[in-house]
């Protein structure tokens, strides 16, 4: 992210309507295609008004940015509209936050609503009803605008609305062409806009996807683009799942993403850090009402694997239930019948046939006696090309490996480790102080104990 | 403790001037503004009597014999109705009275009661805006006994069918409306409703317009509204700041209000179920556009109104004003019958208040 900028999004609803008199296909055309010009012309009109969120302040874009607080006048840089934002919590006694706001590029944005004025001053026209008796096929949605600017804080406020203005006019016109590209008969799909942070120098873009067609089905689409930002064509930065997730929003399934971002570095001298790449989520003991104490750490350690798989872009199923990993060891003839319904462990040769068989992920598996050097530089090079969650089951214990990091000087080793033996709620401050999720020393490894890594890869694919 | 209602001189005047000849019984309208602290009434008016082709005069009795039973209650919730329509912002219907001889003064009561019950019934049919916690549904009665001139001022509350009458303080005043501050705006129109294709007559098309306009009152009621130009949040008095005005100072306060929406219904309006991944289709035999610009005006009580009274006022006055625009179309469109195969119909609104 650039520093010394401010983010702006903007969301809000036109309503799309349109009279078509045929169906034949250059008809329909036609029609959607003025329909969304008209569009473009309410979004350049005078009545266009911006509502700052939380806030008591309306922006009128078109009238030269225009606003109702007095303080506010056009010449003022944008960065002013961030003092007028009335936060919920002001006080934040989570000196963990603080962190979190570091590492989160979006931070500090600004929302903004779409809205009309409805008043129009001047000469009054009486009222009338027309009544048109023409058999057509009405067409109605309301178009999702999402559009998201990147600023100098220091730009003019008016200059700033002119942005928006125009992010509005361009996402219109990508929504027409999806519209238009993916439109069978009078069924046209509604255009959705997602927002992706794509590695430097490329940044923040927007991309328009029909609803309801799958990403599979987009991947002409995403080779497109994955050639006009010159991303890689081996991993998936343009999936929906790849969108990029704004800190205002919560994650509605409740589970707690990258708590290993809210730790301090390892104590090393100058220790190195090679971590897990992307987001997962924590999966552990007593989630989702089933109560797997004893014996399901291998299972949690699995799901946190599968949702990284999902989390970036990879599949898009869900995380499976133990029934399911359960269901599908014995579908590929590892596990009998019985196995079913079982508090059976499992271990990593486990963890990989299913995430092969649910997912199409392949894994490596690292046999390992006790933590040393070598297997360092095995697990560091892992992070480096694959960054996907390790499990490792040795003992009686499973756990999931999401980081290493080594001194040059001292020679130490210490394992950014996720345990999920924790039965507690998903209290990212217990977590974290208590170690479930955390660094650890030679001392995690057991001297008398085998361990078996599972090493999953990354499948090349968009 | 009951409600107390200020009221105007000249309603004192014009009751006093009412003509009621010899047994007769007189009924009329009381207009005003209720709030949850005080009440107006600023305008009497008497139901006006109907034509005597043969139909009978039910506000004026001619012979002997209980008239208050041959009052025709739908003639007076018309008349209500109408009156009504013709109301700016803030003042509505708040009350009815009758003028009695003093033998009818017991059965009085009764009517009043049924009066009441029935004119805000009819009143409010067909209205667009949900009535909130905090309007006040008390209706005021009054009885005037045509010898003596005694008043009897009682309230209902009407939205309890069982509910008795309450005593109510009556008292006249000046100047009670004239420093009323007064909110104006105008409102842009440009409504599309489908006709479907299997609703072709008048009565159906009367449907449709009726559902496109619920959408569009819930757009209203949800929108913001900017009081010369400021959001106001709603608990800050209007008049706060202002300089204390005199009651007989004549010119009152004007505010200009900008209207916005968001153009949608709120999210939380829209289930997740329902959320679609297509356009919605409909085929259509036709359709009725409402285009043009009404002109809308509100009056609020002068005593410590807050933001969201004058912005729910003006709101109201708002949908009311399309509303009805809308309801005297649909009169002429009934008229005019079934479509016979026009093209384009326009009808206009020659009427502006």
């Amino acid at each position: 992210m650039v520093v010394g900028n401010i983010i702006l999004r903007l969301r809000g609803s036109l309503e799309f309507k349109c009279q078509l008199d045929s169906t034949d296909v250059p008809h329909v055309q036609k029609v959607i295609s003025r329909t969304f010009e008209a569009l473009g012309s309410q979004v350049k009109a005078e009545s266009l008004v911006l509502s700052l969120s939380s806030s008591p302040v309306f922006l009128w874009p078109n009238k030269g940015g225009h606003a109702t607080a007095g303080e506010i006048s056009p010449n003022r840089p944008c960065k002013d509209l961030q003092q007028l934002i009335q936060t919920d919590d002001q006080e934040s006694s989570r000196k963990k936050s603080a962190k979190k706001d570091k590492n989160n590029p979006t931070a500090g944005i600004i929302n903004l609503t779409l809205m009309t004025e409805v008043t129009e001053p001047g000469v009054l026209s009486a009222p009338t009803l027309l009544r048109g008796s023409k058999k057509h096929h009405l067409l109605q949605t309301t178009l999702p605008m999402d559009c998201v600017v990147s600023v100098l804080s220091s730009e003019s406020i008016s200059v700033v609305c002119g942005t928006l203005v125009g992010a509005l006019c361009s996402q219109l016109g990508d929504m027409e062409k999806v519209a238009l590209r993916h439109m069978k008969g009078t069924a046209l799909l509604i255009p959705q806009p997602f927002h992706f942070l794509l590695p430097a120098p490329v940044g923040l873009v927007t991309v328009v996807y029909p609803a309801g067609v799958p990403d599979s089905q987009l991947e002409t689409q995403r080779k497109e683009l994955h050639s006009l930002f010159e991303l890689p064509d081996d991993r998936p930065y343009l999936r929906r799942a790849n969108a990029l997730h704004f800190p205002d929003e919560p994650y509605k399934d409740g589970y707690l993403r990258n708590p290993h971002v809210h730790l301090n570095h390892p104590a090393l001298e100058n220790g190195k850090p090679y971590l897990v790449q992307g987001v997962y989520s924590y999966h552990h003991y007593m989630q989702d009402r089933v109560d797997d104490n004893g014996w399901g750490c291998a299972y949690r350690s699995l799901q946190t694997i599968c949702s990284w798989f999902q989390q970036q872009g990879y599949v898009e199923r869900a995380v499976p239930s133990h029934k399911e990993i359960q269901q599908a060891l014995v579908e590929v003839g590892d596990k009998q019948g019985s196995f079913l319904g079982s508090r059976q462990w499992i271990g990593s040769i486990e963890v990989a046939a299913v995430l092969d068989q649910l997912l199409g992920v392949t894994s490596k598996i690292m046999f390992v006696s006790q933590g040393n050097a070598e297997c360092f530089r095995e697990l560091a090079n892992h992070f480096l090309s694959e960054g996907t969650p390790i499990m490792i089951g040795g003992g009686v214990l499973a756990h999931t490996i999401l980081g290493v990091a080594w001194s040059e000087t001292t020679g130490q080793i210490r394992y950014l480790i996720l345990d999920p033996h924790y039965t507690g709620a998903e209290d990212l401050q217990v977590i974290t102080d208590k170690g479930w999720c955390g660094w650890k020393g030679p001392e995690f490894w057991d001297q008398n104990a085998y361990y078996n890594l599972c090493l999953p890869q990354r499948p090349k694919t968009i | 403790m009951g409600r107390g209602y200020i009221v105007e001189d000249v309603v004192e005047k014009y009751l006093s001037n009412l003509s009621v000849p010899g047994a007769s019984c007189v009924t009329g309208l009381l207009i005003g503004q209720s709030s949850s602290q005080r009440d107006f009434v600023v305008l009497a008016v008497r139901t006006p009597q109907k034509d005597t082709e043969g139909q009978g005069s039910p506000s004026v009795s001619r012979g002997a014999g209980n008239s208050l039973e041959r009052l025709d209650v739908e003639w007076v919730t018309e008349h209500a109705r109408q009156v009504s329509r013709m109301l700016p912002g803030g003042m509505s219907v708040i009350g009815v009275f009758l003028v009695t001889p003093p033998e009818l003064s017991k059965e009085a009561q009764n009517t009043l009661r049924r009066l009441i019950f029935a004119v805000d019934k009819h009143i409010s049919k067909g209205r667009l805006w949900s009535l909130t916690e905090e309007d006040v549904t008390e209706k005021v009665t009054l009885h005037i006994c045509s010898k003596t001139r005694k008043v009897v001022c009682r309230t209902y509350d009407v939205r309890d069918p069982k509910s008795s009458a309450k005593p109510a303080d009556w008292k006249y005043q000046s100047g009670v409306c004239t420093s009323w501050p007064l909110l104006t705006c105008s409102v842009g129109l440009n409504l599309v409703f489908p006709v479907l294709e299997m609703h072709v007559l008048p009565q159906d098309m009367e449907k449709c317009m009726k559902e496109g306009l619920q959408t569009w009152a819930k757009q209203i009621e949800d929108g913001l509204c900017l009081i010369n130009g400021d959001a106001m949040p709603g608990e800050v008095e209007l008049l706060g700041g202002q300089v204390k005005r005199s009651k007989f100072q004549s010119r009152s306060i004007h505010f200009y209000v900008v209207y916005i929406t968001s153009g949608h219904l709120s999210p939380q309006a829209e289930p997740q179920s329902e959320r679609r991944l297509t356009a919605s289709v409909k085929v259509c035999s036709g359709s009725l556009t409402l285009k043009g610009m009404v002109q809308c005006r509100a009056y609020l009580h002068s005593n410590k109104p807050r933001a969201k009274h004058a912005t729910e006022v003006i709101k109201r006055d708002v949908i009311n004003t399309v509303s009805s625009r809308v309801e005297m179309f649909l009169e002429d469109l009934l008229m005019e019958g079934e479509d016979k195969g026009t093209v384009f119909v326009l009808y206009f609104s020659l009427g502006v208040r």
